[in-house]
């Protein structure tokens, strides 16, 4: 699978600092509502579930459905308590993983 | 062909003519139509029972405020397939009281539930963005649940161009 494109507001950041971060995976995001050359339906695979963990604590968890576009692009912010390691997993109906990470050392 | 039965000719190639264009032009202005017709069910937006009911589910019975959450989007959403939709929570959180779930709502779409998000005490923030395909101009939703049982909602009215679900 695709390697995600991570961006961050600062990998250095101070303790109680609001940290953005913008991802970006390539997926097709296949609706299942589209017709095949046959004219069968092709199956859904989306994107169906992100995690996002600071070190081995969960953060957040998102749940798209058929409404998110493709190469699903996501924007979030978290707040800086201590250095660590930001791990982020995409998971698709098909079951292929794709990972993430980004190591941030908080200072102050 | 003499020149006398030249008109009447003529006149029977005009009339075929009109007859044609008119058959054609009315094909034309019905063609939208008939294709809206034909559209297939699962392409159509959903009914709106359906978002009532993941409304009534996420609301457990509490009276929403329409306060304290944003919901940015474009008015206009030209590009139907990725229209960029942001929630922000205004509300101050702590480690006590935060944001558990929040979700998004396409009410024009096939499948209205478009993400669901459910936060951590840990998050510290609330605020996020993805990008939606829209079927068509419609509103769009956002509900957001804090952990003292408040139900934030927002809702904006969004125009779109042509339809982005079937992409």
């Amino acid at each position: 699978m695709s390697t995600p494109r991570i961006w961050i507001s600062s990998d250095t950041p101070q303790a109680g600092d609001t940290v953005r971060v913008r991802v970006l995976v390539e997926h097709r995001m296949e609706s299942g509502m589209r017709v095949g050359p046959d004219g069968a339906t092709i199956a859904r695979n989306i994107i169906s579930r992100f995690e996002c963990k600071f070190d081995d604590d969960l953060l957040f968890v998102w749940q798209p459905e058929t409404a998110i576009s493709q190469n699903p692009y996501l924007e979030f912010t978290f707040v800086a308590r201590q250095s660590g390691e930001l791990n982020m997993r995409w998971m698709d109906d098909a079951g292929a993983v794709i990972e993430g990470k980004k190591t941030l050392t908080v200072s102050g | 062909m003499t020149f006398s039965d030249m008109p009447a000719k003529r006149f029977k190639t005009r009339r075929r003519l009109l007859e044609a264009t008119a058959l054609g032009v009315g094909i034309a202005l019905a063609t939208p139509a008939l294709r809206a017709q034909q559209t297939p069910a699962h392409l159509r937006r959903a009914d709106p029972a359906e978002i009532q009911a993941i409304v009534d589910a996420f609301l457990g019975g509490t009276q929403p405020v329409t306060e304290g959450l944003k919901l940015d989007m474009p008015v206009l959403g030209d590009n139907p397939a990725s229209v960029p939709v942001k929630a922000v929570l205004e509300v101050p959180i702590s480690r006590d009281v935060y944001c558990k779930e929040l979700i998004l709502i396409a009410e024009g779409n096939p499948r209205p539930l478009a993400c669901r998000f459910e936060f951590t005490s840990l998050a510290g923030t609330t605020e996020v963005a993805v990008r939606m395909r829209l079927i068509e101009t419609q509103s769009v939703q956002a509900l957001a649940r804090m952990s003292d049982g408040r139900v934030l909602a927002a809702r904006r009215h969004i125009t779109v161009t042509a339809g982005g679900c079937g992409m």
